[in-house]
Order: structure tokens, then C-alpha cells, then sequence
């Protein structure tokens, strides 16, 4: 067909072919509406990452030379106990994410979505309100709660005259630490995925909750055996989110604890800061850099894998 | 003991599946769950109207009386006048920023495919995926070439970097959702490319654009890592490098004075919450549904 109407256009004498024109105007359109979002992307960031790369191969340390000096950082920092405390955070906090805030949101969402009533259907929004909080106020509020002598917790325990648990320093004790922060963490973060999943849930469709009922199923056998495969999508979707996120974590362990004691809750992000702005080791504190932005990338692709299965609400 | 499905929908039921006795317990455990999310933000009120010695031997009494002091001495303390306005106008960057360039660029992605759109629209989206924390250092070293560092400006013109993938891909899956019939109309009646953009299109996607400013403002107003290594001077702190080094200067052995610096630090969200919820969650949804 191209060819044989290639062929009838060229029997066309020259001047009176339509001459294809560019359409200037579209293109000058279009280049100056794609400008400002490739102007900000390329500078504040595309360039900055190819900095990251360049300076974890150097040593360098914002003043005097640059040097390079290969994989020498990389393998410096997993030599460095402070570095790998930070790895082995922040997987632990990825972790014991998925395995509690994940269900346990799950919990709630079904709860809120199958249980609606009047009493129940404002909770939602309750619910939202700690995720909607800055991370600064949040770990204020932690602090608030966990202080030792002052806090919440060591008063009340006073109060009830229980010494064990007035003696106890949540924030101070390295075994506890960890877990105080998280506390805090699963408060602030649970929000986003109640109402992530109760968008799923909600979303399955009433003829099936009706069939399930005449077929006689208890609350427990719906969750299990139709809302858990239907939103089985979005809760891979809310892990990865939340795997993701957990491999950024800074601002609640460094304004909690500032990664102490020791380096009991040091994060990535804090060994990162630490190295780069504390120390002005530029190329160490780069190659951690890479290091987070590699683990996201690891989880971002392993959830551009997970296909929709049959069923899968959304 | 259920009941018969036929009973439950004659009674008007929306989800036959409950039974009265687990939606009771069910009920209960949600509100206490509730409780404990709000009950922090509540707690500072027992404290705050006390002297320090009265808390001190007394926390968990009623207030006998209502002081201000303790208000007025966290509002010193924590200065949060200077640092509202700072945190307004970076919000206020961020949002003039980021929203325009992604609504152009959404619309473009939209509305006048082709393969080297495709090929940029995959470049920003690249973006989506990388996290602030990876350039920190280039970016405080670029802010120090550009002359920026510790300026208001140096921490929105990153964030918007950082905020225009994820809204481009709003937009751009709202421009295309558009009927395409207006933007034909007008076309035929003689509009060129900018008037149908700024006449038609971009009226119509007001709902998205709400949505991003909403969004973007809280985005800039929660943020704190970025001004954490942008900001030097105490003149140019924001809200949250306030909060932060109030935590830190003054800690929580003057507990009333704490309670009420974490009150005054929390109420400007819950107000907007209170207010805005609606549109926030709903955002909220919308972004994370399509991203």
C-alpha cells in the first residue's frame, strides 16, 4: 500500500505536491511548556546524582583537591561499624514494618469497611491525622511520651508507684531505643495505609459480599478468603511503599535519639549526614548516597515485577 | 447464631456479613485504637496550666488554674513568628513552582504524544524514584555555587525538583482523561495552542490543581531534612528547624513549658486538617492510586 501510493504521489507534478511543513508553532508550544519541569529536573537534580556518583570515587572533602581513589569508599564503609549498624537498622525497621504496621493496617482498614457505622465511620479521619503531622512534631510527641523521669510514661508508672516501669529509659536503653522510635513510627506511619487499603477494600464489588453471606461466611472467612486475595495487590503495593520508605528513614531516629545510643538507632540517612555534614567527608558520605539510592531501586524494580493477578481489585 | 441474610437486608443492612456481637467489640476496639492516636496530641492540655513545681508533685491532678506563662515562654522559645513566615513563603515557593511546570508538562504529555515526549515523559517520571537523601551533598554544593545556601529560595527550587515527577504524572493522567471535543471546538474556532492550554484545558483541571497545591503546601510544610542541611542562620529557620532546636535546647525537664511548645508546634496541621480532611485524604488516595 506505501508503496503504491508513493508511486501515485510522485506521478504529481512538483508544484503542486503539498509540501509537508513543520509545524513551528507546536514544537515552540511544546518546547517552552516542557522547559521549566526539564530545566528544574536536569539541575536540582539529574546533575546532582551524577555528582553523587563522581564524588563516592573520590576522597574529598569540600576544601583542597579532590582525589580519586576508586572503590576505596565503598569499601571503607562496609569495614565501618557505624555504617553497617545503619544497614542493619534500617533493614530490621523494613522488616518488622512489613510484618506489623502492614497487618495490623489491614486490620483496620477491613474493620472500618465492613464494620461501618456511625460511630465507626468518623474514625478515619482520626486515624489520618498523625500521618498528616510533620515528622519534627511527631518526634516531639515521642519524646513527650518516652522521656525518661518527665515523660508520659515514667509519670504515670510513678503515679501508680510501678518503679520497674519508671526506671525503665525508652530512649536511653540501647535494646529499647529501636523500639520506642518505632512505637512512634507505627503511630505516625499506620494512617496512610489504613486509608490506602480501605480504598481497596471499599472497592470490591457488593454483589460479592452478598454472595459471600448467603453462603453463610463469618467476618473471619470473608477477610480470608475474598478481601485478602482481592486487595492481595495493593498490600504487595503498601509493603514496597513502605520497604521503600524505610530505607529513607532519618528525621524520627535523629530528633528522637540523634542515632544513639551508640549507634543503636543510626539510620542510613544519619550515617549519611553524619559523614556529610558533620564530618565534610563528601565522598563517603556520596557513596552512602548510592548505597540508599541502590537498595530503593532494588525494591522500586522487585515492585514494577509484581504483576496484577486475576481478581486483584485495583 | 447469624442471621438469616433475607432478615438482615429487610432490616436495611449494608454489609450483611456482621453480627451485632462482633460489630460491638469490633466498634470498641476501633475507638480505643482512636484514643490512642489522638491521645498525645491531647495529653499536653493536663500539663500545660501547671506550674513546674505543681507538676512536679502533682502531674496527673486537673489544672486548678488557667496560666498563659507557660505559652508565653514556649512562644519565646521556640520564636515560631519568624519561623511561620519563613515556612509560609517556602510553601508558597514550592507551590508557585512546581504546579505551573507540572501542568505544562502534564498537558504536553497528554495532549501532543509522540515518541520524544514518551522518551521525556520517562526522564521526569525517573525522577519519581530518587530519593532526596542520594544527593544531599551535590545538592548543597550546587546551592553553594548558585549562591543559595542558607536562602529560603535554595530549599523550594530543590523540593520543586523533587515535587514535579509526581505531579506531572497527576496531571498528565488528568489532561488525558479530558473529553477532547472543547479542545477541538476551539480549535476550529481559530484558538492556537497557548489559548487552548490557558482557556480550556487548563479551567478544567482545576480539581488537580487544588489537589497539588493542597498537597505541595503540606509537602513543603512538613519538611525538614532539606532545611536541616540548607539553613544556617536562625534568621531564615523555618517552623520545623524551630521545633527541632527547641527539642533540643530546652528539652522536656521543664515539662508544662514543653507541653505547651508541643501545642502551639502541632496546632497549625490539626487546624488545616481539621478543615481541609476531606480534600486531603482524597488527594492522598488519588496520587497514591495512580502513582
Amino acid at each position: 500500500m506505501v508503496n503504491k501510493n508513493a508511486k501515485a504521489y510522485s506521478m504529481i507534478p512538483e508544484q503542486f505536491r503539498i509540501k509537508k511543513k513543520r509545524d513551528w508553532n507546536a514544537l515552540v508550544f511544546k518546547a517552552a511548556l516542557l522547559a521549566p519541569a526539564i530545566l528544574f529536573l536536569v539541575v536540582f537534580m539529574y546533575y546532582p546524582i551524577e555528582e553523587t556518583f563522581r564524588l563516592s570515587m573520590t576522597r574529598s572533602t569540600g576544601l583542597g583537591p579532590t582525589v580519586f581513589i576508586g572503590f576505596q569508599n565503598y569499601v571503607r564503609l562496609f569495614q565501618s561499624e557505624e555504617f553497617l549498624m545503619g544497614l542493619k537498622n534500617v533493614l530490621l525497621w523494613a522488616f518488622w514494618s512489613v510484618v506489623i504496621q502492614i497487618p495490623f493496617s489491614f486490620f483496620i482498614a477491613f474493620s472500618l469497611s465492613v464494620f461501618k457505622n456511625r460511630i465507626t465511620k468518623p474514625l478515619r479521619v482520626i486515624y489520618y491525622l498523625a500521618n498528616v503531622l510533620p515528622s519534627a512534631i511527631t518526634a516531639m510527641l515521642g519524646r513527650f511520651v518516652f522521656a525518661p523521669r518527665h515523660g508520659v510514661i515514667p509519670s504515670l508508672a510513678n503515679k501508680f508507684n510501678w518503679q520497674w516501669l519508671a526506671r525503665i529509659d525508652f530512649l536511653g536503653n540501647p535494646d529499647l531505643a529501636f523500639w520506642s522510635i518505632f512505637t512512634v513510627a507505627t503511630w505516625a506511619y499506620c494512617g496512610f495505609y489504613i486509608i490506602y487499603l480501605m480504598a481497596n477494600i471499599e472497592q470490591i464489588p457488593k454483589d460479592i459480599q452478598e454472595s459471600a453471606q448467603l453462603d453463610g461466611a463469618t467476618p473471619w472467612q470473608y477477610a480470608r478468603f475474598i478481601v485478602l486475595p482481592m486487595t492481595s495487590y495493593a498490600l504487595r503495593i503498601v509493603s514496597i511503599l513502605c520497604i521503600v520508605g524505610s530505607m529513607k528513614i532519618f528525621d524520627l531516629p535523629w530528633l528522637m535519639t540523634s542515632g544513639g545510643p551508640g549507634y543503636a538507632t543510626s539510620t542510613l540517612g544519619i550515617v549519611l549526614y553524619k559523614n556529610g555534614f558533620v564530618n565534610w567527608q563528601y565522598g563517603r558520605a556520596a557513596a552512602i548516597g548510592v548505597v540508599i539510592f541502590l537498595l530503593s531501586l532494588f525494591f522500586t524494580i522487585i515492585q514494577f515485577s509484581l504483576q496484577r493477578k486475576e481478581g486483584d481489585v485495583l | 447464631m447469624r442471621k438469616q441474610p433475607a432478615i438482615s437486608v429487610a432490616m436495611g443492612r449494608a454489609f450483611p456479613i456482621r453480627s451485632k456481637i462482633s460489630e460491638i467489640l469490633i466498634t470498641i476496639i476501633l475507638i480505643i485504637l482512636a484514643l490512642a492516636v489522638i491521645l498525645p496530641l491531647l495529653l499536653p492540655f493536663m500539663f500545660v496550666f501547671k506550674t513546674r513545681l505543681e507538676y512536679n508533685y502533682h502531674p496527673w491532678s486537673w489544672p486548678t488554674e488557667i496560666r498563659w506563662i507557660n505559652f508565653v515562654e514556649a512562644w519565646r522559645a521556640i520564636q515560631i513568628g519568624q519561623g511561620l513566615l519563613n515556612t509560609f513563603y517556602v510553601c508558597l515557593g514550592a507551590i508557585v513552582c512546581t504546579v505551573p511546570a507540572a501542568a505544562m508538562a502534564g498537558y504536553i504529555f497528554a495532549r501532543y504524544r509522540s515518541k520524544v515526549t514518551e522518551v521525556i515523559f520517562y526522564f521526569i517520571l525517573a525522577g519519581y524514584f530518587v530519593p532526596v537523601q542520594m544527593v544531599l551533598i551535590p545538592l548543597y554544593q550546587l546551592c553553594g555555587l548558585l549562591n543559595i545556601t542558607d536562602t529560603l529560595p535554595g530549599l523550594f527550587l530543590p523540593m520543586t525538583a523533587f515535587g514535579i515527577p509526581f505531579w506531572t504524572i497527576i496531571y498528565r493522567s488528568f489532561f488525558a482523561g479530558l473529553p477532547n471535543e472543547l479542545a477541538e471546538a476551539a480549535r476550529i474556532d481559530g484558538a492556537g495552542h497557548t489559548n487552548i492550554f490557558v482557556r480550556i484545558m487548563l479551567p478544567l483541571a482545576k480539581p488537580a490543581t487544588v489537589l497539588a497545591t493542597l498537597l505541595v503546601f503540606m509537602g513543603a510544610w512538613s519538611d525538614y531534612l532539606l532545611s536541616l542541611i540548607m539553613i544556617n542562620s536562625a534568621k531564615n529557620y523555618t517552623m520545623q528547624l524551630r521545633i527541632a532546636q527547641f527539642m533540643n535546647q530546652y528539652g522536656v525537664d521543664h515539662m508544662p513549658r514543653y507541653a505547651a511548645a508541643t501545642i502551639i508546634a502541632a496546632a497549625p496541621t490539626v487546624i488545616l486538617y481539621i478543615f481541609g480532611h476531606r480534600w486531603i485524604i482524597q488527594g492522598t488516595l488519588a496520587g497514591a492510586l495512580k502513582g
